[in-house]
């Protein structure tokens, strides 16, 4: 690979994106100003908000105490109010004495003052008769209030209204006189107030305002009619507050706007380096075909990798660009608006920038998600015919993001083993633990090591699978096909072939996930029956499941998308070796396996097993069941069933492209993957490498058959403690469970090693003859001439037939 | 210079079926010489060209291009040909210089060599008044002269046309096959695909004639009018297409544009 070339087409990408007024607008021009001007207007929206005259309305303001007096010359009275400038406001009060003009100002139009009075009484007596009574009504009257309450409410253009209830003056009087008599007579305590009742529209923005000044007012102004009660009988002010609260806050203003970066850096990080990354790929992997410049690029000599790598290295400068452009013109804007909302709020917390230390975190690690979003977004638009359909590409990607982002935000997700190793989420959480709190960056720092490792290695499998499709003429030259639901559905059932393809391989894993998960859920034994039957009812159920939710789907598909179910299937005639090698390698990988998740366990890597499982377990060392049968619902069938999806279909689809190292891995994976709980995918994981390097070599099902049946075997025999020798060199135990002990692992290690070196070197030997014998695989060309496989899949499997004729 | 043998390429249609557009393909060119592929739409000319320019695979068959396998050293052949169709469009946000620089850099040539060869071939092609002209902003002649810059900047001794002349008015057609004769002047071994008969008789000596990814006739274009007992190649090239389809009638399988 030539380096000289990448740096070549990374400059002339970079030139040319930079030429592109678009992708301009939308890298630099469109963060440095929408930020500043969105937040312009949010303050500008705010202040006229604020600004706009609010109508209160007081009815029977006359039975108002005169002391301490809420409303002085018809308006609030100042003290009230407090400090903070509200809204300017409006107060109409049916007080005789009023000096208020007779044409009022309510919103926008001007009315009559007595109209709003009389509207205004109108939703007094209405409230009234709503809430029963007009002595004792609901203080709040905004759950049960019935439609045509609330629009007569918003008609009346009154944003809250006061209705002081009768004789309320006179309760309050009636109160002060007994506090005053209370320390020598013992008459009866007078009656309690009636409420002040304020009537409000939680609906209404307007009114919510109107209401929380009113409220607020209200509040201090009973205050201070306490305190002038208190002061008649001279008790001091503080037996009002008895239990007074003291806030005393321990986290600094840094810390406070560390958690506040905690939460948003990284949610926006994620969102814009895909955005950043997407527009610019879709422009160099889609837009290159619709211009009809990607042949021309193709020709010359530089090899796709190196193209690949250059156009790569673009997309992530604008996605790196774009993510830190947009992060400090919020950043900006967010303290400027943060200081024009109010003196109030800029000093509650005053926003600081995070410290350096944190920002170059941010900076590292942005640089694997911009590595891995650069990477997919290329091979997305690369796959795309047309810049239109890459775009469609965009909103399913950007969906599964957010929502790994937002799972991130809660507050109870913190890293852990298993989320450092999944694609963004670790990031993302990496970097809001190393925000939220600077000090513990240390603590933290050791997971930016799995963290790491594991984004560059996702960056490098999609940046593979970019240059996979740059080599892949199909993805190149994809003609814009009219889709055609009817051809399509053709298509999918047609028998193609003698093996399955890569996509039906992986649609078959996923139908056993989603089997199995549904298995599960819905099939549950009855819990209630007497020990033996459950046992009984647990074995049948194990059975079933196997052949329900594994054997089924694959055998399904096998016959029904292959024209050789024996090829899939791999139903060959074994070697005696290749059976012997299956056995003996179970045999010799039992302790290692055994002994690997004992570690594992000690280490306490695991969480704990679900309840069903532990069910199983017992089951596998229950004494009340014949061996026989345990043997066959643990070993026989298992083996038979998983060996015929996993070994046979699904490997048969993966290994299909000649890629034989890709598909024993993958199919592991999925081998894994299928066993769900923890304790066993890793195990398996491991095992379904070996059994599928002996699949590959020997070409046949039997052997591997063989193993996984040896293997669950001697893990039967393992779990009911079956051989528990005297301690000596090779086994110990401790009581219940048999331990292999080093000298035994060893040999079991150089054997088992020695065996599966020879199988890969074999492996590789027959690869290499075929690739040697001939570079592509010669056909014979058939007599007709213009087609030959579609007459012989069609003679082959008669299940096209009825698709094919109608 | 040019050895196709036995070429064969396949593609998977949508509906399952395997279609063939190129069947056994076999022909030579030497240098200095024009071959001319003469076909109908659809007849197999691109695919056999773009397997020449290594971007498709071929199926089966041996395509060597000055010595170099097609398939086992595709960089070896991309760097001897220069390759021009309409599917080689150049760079909107790119002048004619920029792009002409660009190219000479992917294919090595070193910058003290490369500035004169594009100053040269700026002056043979007169493009000159577009040098520092984006190609956004040109005319469809002037991306053609762009185009035929673009591909022999890196002086190649095999150059493949497929249709250059396709969508170009008469004036700007004259000058593509004008800058064609002169590159056979100067020895290059050419390949000139079009479904033109006026071009072919004006340029070529050798042409083939291929229909639905088989070459009916090959060889010596006057011998073949003579041998066919035709006027003219317009008269021979109908000749040929009407008796191999009345031989291979087309099968509907193999054809999804006609309903099963």
């Amino acid at each position: 690979m030539s380096w000289k070339n990448v740096r070549l087409v990374f400059l002339r990408e970079v030139r040319d994106q930079l030429r592109d007024r678009r992708t301009l607008f939308m890298i630099t021009i469109l963060p440095v100003l929408l930020y500043p001007l969105l937040g312009l207007g949010l303050i500008e929206m705010m202040l006229t908000f604020s600004e706009q005259r609010r109508t209160i309305v007081v009815l029977q303001a006359a039975h108002l105490p005169a002391e301490p007096a809420f409303l002085t010359a018809d308006r609030i009275d100042g003290r009230w109010l407090g400090d903070e400038s509200g809204p300017p406001l409006t107060v109409i009060t049916d007080r005789s004495d009023s000096q208020e003009p007779d044409i009022v100002r309510i919103g926008s139009r001007t009315r009559d003052r007595a109209d709003v009075l009389r509207d205004a009484r109108t939703l007094a007596e209405a409230v009234r008769r709503h809430s029963g009574s007009s002595d004792a009504p609901a203080g709040r009257n905004d759950s049960g209030a019935p439609g045509d309450l609330s629009t007569q409410f918003r008609n009346s253009g009154i944003d809250a209204l006061i209705v002081v209830p009768p004789g309320y003056a006179d309760a309050v009087g009636r109160m002060r006189v007994y506090l005053k008599k209370s320390s020598s007579t013992a008459a009866g305590a007078p009656e309690p107030p009636p409420p002040l009742i304020v009537v409000r529209n939680s609906a209404d923005d307007r009114s919510v305002m109107a209401f929380s000044i009113v409220q607020s007012a209200l509040r201090n102004w009973e205050a201070a009619l306490r305190e002038s009660l208190l002061q008649d009988v001279d008790l001091p002010r503080s037996v009002l507050t008895p239990a007074r609260l003291q806030w005393v806050e321990v986290a600094d203003g840094d810390q406070v706007s560390a958690n506040i970066w905690s939460k948003l850096i990284p949610a926006l990080l994620v969102v814009m380096t895909l955005t950043g990354a997407f527009y610019p790929a879709v422009d160099l992997g889609a837009g290159e075909k619709e211009r009809g410049t990607m042949e021309t690029l193709l020709i010359s000599p530089a090899r796709r990798i190196e193209l690949v790598l250059g156009k790569f290295l673009t997309v992530m400068l604008f996605s790196i660009g774009s993510a830190l452009m947009n992060l400090a013109s919020m950043a900006v804007t967010g303290r400027q608006m943060a200081s024009a909302m109010g003196a109030g709020l800029a000093e509650s917390f005053r926003l600081q920038f995070p410290p350096v230390s944190a920002l170059i975190w941010v900076f590292l690690l942005l640089l694997p998600l911009a590595a891995l979003f650069s990477a997919l977004c290329l091979a997305l638009a690369t796959f795309a015919r047309s810049t239109k359909e890459g775009q469609y590409y965009l909103t399913p990607l950007l969906m599964v993001v957010m929502g790994l982002t937002l799972f991130c935000l809660s507050p109870t997700v913190q890293i852990a083993p298993m989320y450092s190793v999944l694609p963004v989420v670790n990031v993302a959480l990496l970097l809001k633990g190393l925000l939220a709190a600077s000090g513990q960056a240390a603590a933290l720092a050791a997971w930016a090591i799995p963290v790491l490792v594991t984004s560059i290695g996702y960056s490098i499998l999609a940046l593979w699978w970019a240059i996979d499709l740059y080599n892949n003429e199909n993805v190149l030259f994809r003609e814009s096909e009219k889709f055609e639901l009817r051809a399509w559905l053709r298509h999918l059932m047609r028998p193609r072939d003698a093996v399955p393809a890569f996509s039906e391989a992986v649609f078959c894993f996923i139908g056993i996930l989603l089997l199995q998960w549904a298995w599960m859920n819905f099939v549950r034994p009855d819990l209630n029956l007497p020990a033996d039957r459950l046992q009984q009812k647990l074995l049948q159920m194990l059975t079933v499941q196997q052949l329900v939710t594994i054997a089924c789907p694959a055998v399904f598909m096998g016959i029904l998308l292959t024209t050789s179910p024996r090829a899939t299937f791999r139903l060959r005639r074994p070697a005696v070796s290749d059976l012997l090698t299956g056995v003996v390698l179970a045999v010799l990988v039992h302790p290692l396996s055994v002994e690997l998740n004992h570690f594992l366990m000690e280490q306490g890597v695991f969480p704990e097993l679900p309840e069903a499982v532990g069910r199983v377990q017992a089951l596998m060392a229950s004494r009340e069941q014949p061996l026989w049968v345990l043997l066959a619902a643990f070993a026989v069938v298992p083996g038979i069933c998983e060996e015929l999806a996993f070994r046979g279909f699904i490997l048969s689809g993966l290994a299909r492209g000649g890629r034989l190292g890709i598909a024993i891995v993958l199919s592991s994976m999925m081998f894994g993957a299928m066993h769900m709980i923890p304790q066993q995918v890793f195990n398996t994981s491991l095992l379904g490498l070996l059994i599928g390097l002996l699949a590959v070599r020997s070409r046949s099902l039997f052997p591997v058959i063989l193993f996984h049946i040896t293997n669950n075997v001697l893990g039967l025999l393992y779990a009911r403690s079956e051989f528990l020798p005297a301690d000596g060199l090779l086994f110990t135990h401790d009581g219940q469970t048999l331990r292999y002990r080093l000298p035994l692992l060893l040999i079991c290690s150089v054997l088992s090693g020695i065996l599966t070196v020879r199988m890969i070197r074999d492996l590789v030997r027959e690869q290499e003859a075929r690739r040697r014998g001939k570079l592509r695989p010669y056909t014979e060309p058939t007599s007709s001439g213009r087609l030959k496989t579609a007459e012989e899949t069609s003679a082959a499997a008669p299940v096209s037939s009825p698709a094919r004729s109608d | 210079m040019i050895r196709v043998h036995g070429l064969t390429r396949e593609f998977h249609d949508f509906s399952g079926g395997t279609f063939r557009a190129l069947d056994d393909v076999s022909f030579d060119v030497r240098p200095g010489e024009i071959f001319g592929l003469l076909g109908p739409n659809g007849a197999g000319k691109t695919t056999c060209l773009r397997i020449l320019s290594t971007v498709l695979k071929p199926t089966r068959g041996l395509a060597e291009v000055a010595g170099h396998n097609v398939m086992t050293d595709p960089e070896g052949v991309r760097r001897r040909i220069g390759f021009m169709s309409g599917n080689t469009g150049i760079y909107d946000r790119m002048t004619a210089f920029e792009m002409v620089e660009y190219f000479g850099k992917l294919y090595g040539i070193p910058d003290d060599r490369l500035y004169a060869r594009i100053d040269e071939i700026f002056d043979v092609l007169q493009m000159n008044e577009i040098r520092h002209r984006t190609g956004g902003k040109m005319s469809t002649g002037m991306k053609q002269k762009v185009s035929i810059a673009r591909t022999i900047v890196h002086d190649p001794p095999v150059i493949i046309f497929d249709e250059p002349t396709s969508g170009l008015d008469v004036l700007v057609a004259r000058n593509v096959l004008d800058a064609v004769e002169a590159l056979r002047d100067q020895g290059k071994c050419i390949i000139y695909s079009t479904h033109i008969m006026s071009e072919v008789q004006k340029l070529c000596e050798r042409i083939a004639i291929i229909h639905r990814g088989r070459i009916l006739a090959c060889g010596h274009l006057q011998q073949m009018i003579r041998d066919h007992g035709r006027s003219d190649v317009e008269d021979l090239f109908f000749d040929l297409i009407r008796q191999h389809d009345a031989a291979f009638p087309v099968e509907n399988d193999s054809d999804p544009a006609v309903p099963a």
